[in-house]
């Protein structure tokens, strides 16, 4: 479970604090599939990042899965990512000099699984998002549907509770497109939490909660059956 | 540092992920430890040089005696009334009290009697050579570590009784008798003495001093000694001594040695004449300190180019460091501690220093072996350099990885993936 309780973030551009999110107070059941939408500026993808551990808030309170992370050093808020949290970003970020495998096993090595375990586990992952037979292409060798596949396996690695993605298929196709939302769907199934950024329409009617944010701000939360 | 299965396991694998991009970017690896190399071979090689060179100082001088020390007439005299009398300051009497044991430092002493004017040739059968000749006593051959490969040495009634007896080195040996087996019993003319030979004095081995000075006349190999006495006769010396050898009882006790002599000598002269000293321990000392000089400067050099190598590193680090900012953002979003990023980079750091250090390990000890060869030094491999130079290039590693690696461990990770 995720509970956000009057956050409150800014940025520091020169002499000023802009602020980007204030008092947010946000809840996202285990299991829910949110899509967080807004025009850019809006602090769609601040929240995101701070829901993944990945940027902390300057005030409030932030729990997940219990645990509160508002006091978490780096390192903590490292582990917490590793157990609890997959990500998915816009632009695949797979490492490039390494095969699709090796790239599904890192977040395995900074959780301390071993190698043997971690092939194993790689290839059930691969096969998951059906790309058995390109375990050892590089993301070059990929379609970028392929090495968002892959970003999502290996987002699925420490099998996470909660899956982020920002804009998953931002840079795809309509038709790969489609296909990573088929597999979210599938995640969803599983009682996965996935909160996702997107600013397509057709995309976040994948979700079935809607929320929208303006200047930092939830101007609409809306879920749908 | 204590470490836990996992973390030894994450370590092994941020190893081989360093090991990784280090495959990956081989050309510019290969640039930047350019530096490294350079520096761990000079460090290899000076080492050597002066290692080697000791060695073989050291080991030569040893055939010589090393307690030896030498006291003769200091003609330089400050006061010109000194300086212009006549004589070499030392005589038979003061060489009586000397071996009569007056000097507790001393363990064995020797006279010498030089002569400029007597530079004879030696004649036999119609061969010639010219030769350097010494008048010395019974303890000459024990002070200068000579051995005799047939005949005897001086006896003291050969001394008292001024004989005509000769001991010749090996070489004159050779040109006098190129054929002729054994040569004891057989005579030689020097002006209008004959002499007859009683020894051959042993070869010493003269490589290295001999590259450096020493012409074929004193030759250490071509010495001809007759008894001091019969040579003082000769010259009509009337029992002047040209320099005194001793030997101390231990090296430390060289200098002591010489005062002991020199007080006895200005005694008995009644402060007539200064003398001066020479002893082996000083040629040592000056040998070593020669060599400290060229180490010195070797090792200047040596850590300059290895801080210039560690630039390289610290440079070809940053660049990696930035280039992979979203990969570091990546490795730090799927779990990645400080401490894991922190290793990783300095890790990377270390194998391209190490590398660098084993390719100058190994063009050092080839170095090495060559100016061996040529220089006919003793080859003398030290372990000690080899960890020397390889705990040499891992800390130049740690030094100039640290800081690339530690602006990597502590970017935040939603900077680092919003990077492009």
């Amino acid at each position: 479970m995720i509970n956000l309780d009057n956050i409150y973030k800014s940025y520091h551009s020169g002499e000023n604090s802009v602020p980007v999110l204030s008092n947010l107070s946000l809840t996202i059941e285990t299991g829910e599939f949110v899509a967080i939408m807004g025009s850019s500026g809006s602090g769609k993808s601040t929240l995101l990042n701070i829901i993944g551990c990945l940027d902390t808030c300057d005030q409030g309170s932030y729990t997940l899965e219990n645990t509160s992370i508002n006091q978490a050093s780096n390192d903590k808020l490292a582990q917490i990512r590793s157990k609890y949290i997959g990500f998915v970003f816009q632009s695949f970020s797979l490492i490039p000099r390494i095969s699709s495998q090796k790239n599904i096993e890192l977040p395995m090595i900074y959780a301390g699984i071993n190698s043997k375990d971690r092939q194993k586990k790689s290839i059930k992952l691969l096969e998951q998002v059906g790309l058995t037979d390109r375990r050892h292409h590089s993301s070059a060798q990929l379609s970028g549907g392929q090495q968002q596949r892959v970003a999502i396996a290996r987002a699925l690695a420490n099998q996470p509770s909660i899956i982020i993605a920002d804009e998953p298929t931002g840079s795809l196709d309509t038709v790969s497109g489609l296909e990573i939302m088929d597999i979210f769907t599938a995640l969803h199934k599983q009682n996965k939490t996935i909160v996702m950024v997107t600013h397509e329409d057709d995309i976040a009617n994948y979700a079935q909660r809607i929320i929208k944010l303006r200047d930092g701000v939830i101007i609409e939360d809306t879920s749908v059956c | 540092m204590l470490m836990n299965k996992d973390q030894l396991f994450i370590t092994l694998e941020i190893i081989n992920q360093s090991l990784q991009s280090i495959r990956e970017n081989r050309l510019r690896t290969t640039l930047s430890i350019l530096g490294v190399t350079i520096g761990i071979m000079a460090v290899i090689i000076v080492g050597t040089i002066s290692q080697g060179g000791s060695k073989v100082i050291f080991s030569e001088l040893q055939t010589f005696g090393l307690k030896s020390l030498w006291i003769f007439r200091d003609h330089n005299d400050d006061d010109p009334n000194k300086a212009t009398r006549i004589g070499t300051g030392i005589n038979n009497y003061d060489l009586n009290i000397i071996e009569n044991g007056c000097c507790r430092s001393i363990s064995l002493i020797t006279p010498i009697v030089n002569s400029s004017k007597l530079s004879p040739y030696i004649n036999k059968n119609g061969n010639f050579s010219k030769s350097a000749i010494s008048g010395v006593g019974i303890n000459y051959l024990r002070i200068n570590n000579d051995k005799l490969t047939s005949g005897r040495n001086f006896r003291k009634d050969d001394i008292t009784k001024n004989r005509n007896l000769i001991i010749i080195g090996s070489e004159i040996k050779q040109k006098l008798f190129p054929n002729q087996a054994s040569v004891l019993g057989s005579t030689l003319r020097i002006e209008s003495r004959k002499f007859t030979i009683i020894g051959i004095i042993k070869n010493k081995s003269r490589d290295f001093l001999s590259s450096i000075g020493s012409n074929s006349e004193e030759d250490i190999n071509s010495r001809i000694l007759i008894p001091y006495t019969t040579f003082q006769s000769m010259l009509g010396l009337k029992k002047e001594i040209s320099l005194l050898q001793a030997e101390s009882v231990s090296i430390e006790n060289a200098k002591k040695a010489a005062t002991e002599i020199t007080n006895i000598l200005d005694r008995h002269h009644s402060n007539k004449f200064k003398y001066r000293s020479e002893t082996m321990a000083q040629y040592i000392e000056t040998a070593n300190h020669i060599l400290r000089g060229v180490s010195v400067i070797g090792i200047i050099a040596a850590s300059v180019s290895l801080i210039v190598g560690g630039m390289g590193i610290m440079n070809i680090m940053t660049t990696s460091v930035i280039e992979r900012t979203r990969e570091i953002g990546l490795r730090k979003a799927v779990g990645a501690q400080e401490n894991h990023i922190l290793y990783q980079f300095i890790i990377e750091s270390i194998f391209i220093s190490s590398i660098g250090g084993f390719l100058g390990l190994i063009i050092g000890l080839l170095g090495s072996f060559l100016i061996a060869i040529l220089a006919s030094f003793p080859l003398t491999p030290s372990w000690e350099m080899i960890v020397i130079a390889l705990v040499t290039s891992i800390f130049v590693g740690v030094i100039s990885g640290y800081y690339p690696a530690m602006r990597a461990a502590k970017m935040q990770p939603v900077t680092a993936l919003r990077y492009d």
